[in-house]
């Protein structure tokens, strides 16, 4: 398994990143996730849209095991992954990049640091080749003026920002984003947004909670659309965002998008 | 009224046995300074073993609960007892080497030896509960970011986890800290002449308190300092989260069932 993590990604490009087979999850007596479905194919961006409560972020946190499924199978570049050992999670994390709502910045690190650590203590990267990499990352995502600074000092956005660095630091094949633009304040939208948007087009696969309308008819390949835990209605933006065909699909763009 | 003042404040006599009461002191200071360390440390690796996950540790948890409910439920003094009569009668019956029986490194007496380890061992606990508040009130977002990037669970406690706990209950740690200096005037009933003995030896040959009021008198030039010290870390850890403190909120924890 270690050494997918070093291969080139150099198959065709409509090879499947990212399948899930039926997944469930259950917490107590609530049954978040009932048996979704889903490929996600290479340099593919998925966004996954739905009201709160219908289990977008649990399906996000199943697909790298943080919370793991109760029935059905995911599969990372062809191999399964449900069924582990934790040992074997450790290393398959690796490639599955997560950024969350609440940044979960290392409040006690700089910029730099939180970009750095993984890449030292995970990839056993030399201090100096890590911070490298982190200002090279940093740059990329517009804080090269900011890479000393530590997350209280930063504003939301910048912190979202630090976020998607030291994700993409660990060179991920993947990255999943877990409605990151719910805490920012509407001006600071944009500029994570923006982030993202490169991201995709540098053909990175990218799967997307979101709430943002505009983001997902533009740069999403495929468009999800989940209520009480199961897929409602899939299909290209166009089609699912413009003329969908399921009735709660309609109702909730409709209120989404009187906001 | 006099003979009040004269039997707590007999400036001759405090004079004339200072050096006791002082030499006293220092072996109350080097119990308490070995001991507190110790006890730092166990302290931290009863936490930590109480916060490992998964259902095969659960022996572990449950008898890092158990020591820490025992050690914390019974008097110091019963300790004191229990571990000196142990060792001083397995030595005896040659269960152990002489030299952990009756201790006597670095120069110190044996009974000052089994101080340390009951102090140890009793505040050793203490601290794991101080410690684990402040490993509880590390985000959980803090643990989920660093698993996200590939650390297991231990790379993610040492690295993202405790650094942050640690930070957050440094003024309790001192507190117990305080609490550990008073106490070792229990190791006295062992026979180590630290301070408190010492004045009382001094009481018992003059029928004067004052040489417990100068012992008294070196515990305070410790301990307010200490209080004070404790004191400004609080104030100034309220003083960070009064101006703002970092932009995610600290209930950065996960909401499962949510999104």
């Amino acid at each position: 398994m270690a050494d997918a993590t070093s291969q080139a990604p150099a198959e065709p490009s409509n090879e499947v990143m990212l399948k899930l087979e039926s997944l469930h999850k259950r917490f107590g007596d609530v049954h978040v996730l009932r048996g979704v479905d889903l490929e996600v194919h290479r340099g593919k961006v998925v966004c996954v849209l739905g009201p709160s409560g219908s289990g977008k972020s649990t399906l996000l946190r199943c697909i790298n095991l943080l919370e793991p499924p109760d029935e059905g199978r995911i599969f990372l570049e062809g191999e399964e992954i449900t069924g582990s050992a934790p040992r074997e999670l450790d290393i398959v994390r690796r490639r599955i990049g997560m950024v969350f709502q609440q940044f979960n910045l290392f409040p006690n690190k700089s910029a730099i640091e939180n970009v750095s650590l993984a890449q030292q203590r995970v990839l056993g990267r030399e201090g100096d080749e890590a911070r490298k990499k982190s200002h090279g990352l940093l740059e990329r995502v517009g804080l090269a003026d900011k890479v000393d600074e530590y997350p209280e000092r930063l504003s939301g956005g910048q912190q979202q920002r630090v976020a998607i660095a030291r994700a993409l630091a660990m060179d991920p094949h993947v990255m999943l984003f877990d409605e990151v633009t719910s805490a920012l304040d509407p001006e600071l939208i944009k500029e994570v947004l923006d982030a993202m948007r490169e991201l995709a087009e540098e053909g990175m696969t990218m799967v997307v909670v979101t709430h943002e309308m505009g983001f997902a008819r533009e740069v999403a390949d495929h468009v999800m659309f989940m209520d009480e835990g199961v897929v409602v209605e899939e299909g290209p933006p166009a089609e699912v965002l413009e003329h969908c065909r399921e009735e709660r699909t309609r109702r909730f763009l409709g209120l989404v998008l009187e906001r | 009224m006099d003979f009040i003042l004269e039997y707590y404040f007999d400036l001759s006599l405090m004079a004339d046995e200072f050096d006791r009461v002082l030499d006293g002191f220092w072996i109350t200071v080097k119990l308490s300074v070995i001991s507190g360390v110790l006890a730092l440390v166990w302290g931290l690796v009863l936490a930590v073993l109480r916060q490992l996950p998964g259902k095969p540790l659960a022996p572990v948890r449950g008898l890092a609960i158990a020591y820490i409910d025992a050690f914390r439920g019974i008097p110091l003094l019963l300790v004191l007892f229990l571990v000196s009569g142990a060792l001083s009668a397995f030595q005896a019956q040659d269960v152990i080497p002489r030299e952990i029986g009756l201790p006597t490194f670095f120069g110190q007496t044996s009974p000052f030896w089994y101080g340390v380890l009951a102090l140890t061992l009793t505040y050793g606990a203490y601290m794991a509960e101080v410690y684990r508040a402040g490993i509880e009130a590390v985000p959980g977002g803090q643990m989920e970011a660093a698993r996200s990037l590939g650390m297991g669970h231990g790379k993610a406690m040492r690295f993202v986890v405790v650094p942050q706990a640690v930070r957050k209950v440094i003024p309790p740690l001192l507190n117990d800290f305080i609490a550990l200096m008073k106490d070792t005037s229990l190791v006295s009933v062992l026979g180590a002449i630290e301070v408190v003995q010492a004045g009382r030896d001094v009481q018992s040959e003059f029928f004067n308190g004052s040489a417990l009021v100068l012992g008294a008198l070196f515990f305070l030039i410790v301990t307010i300092p200490l209080a004070r010290i404790v004191d400004r870390l609080i104030a100034r850890q309220q003083g960070r989260v009064e101006r703002g403190g970092p932009a995610a909120p600290t209930a950065g924890g996960p909401a499962p069932a949510a999104g």
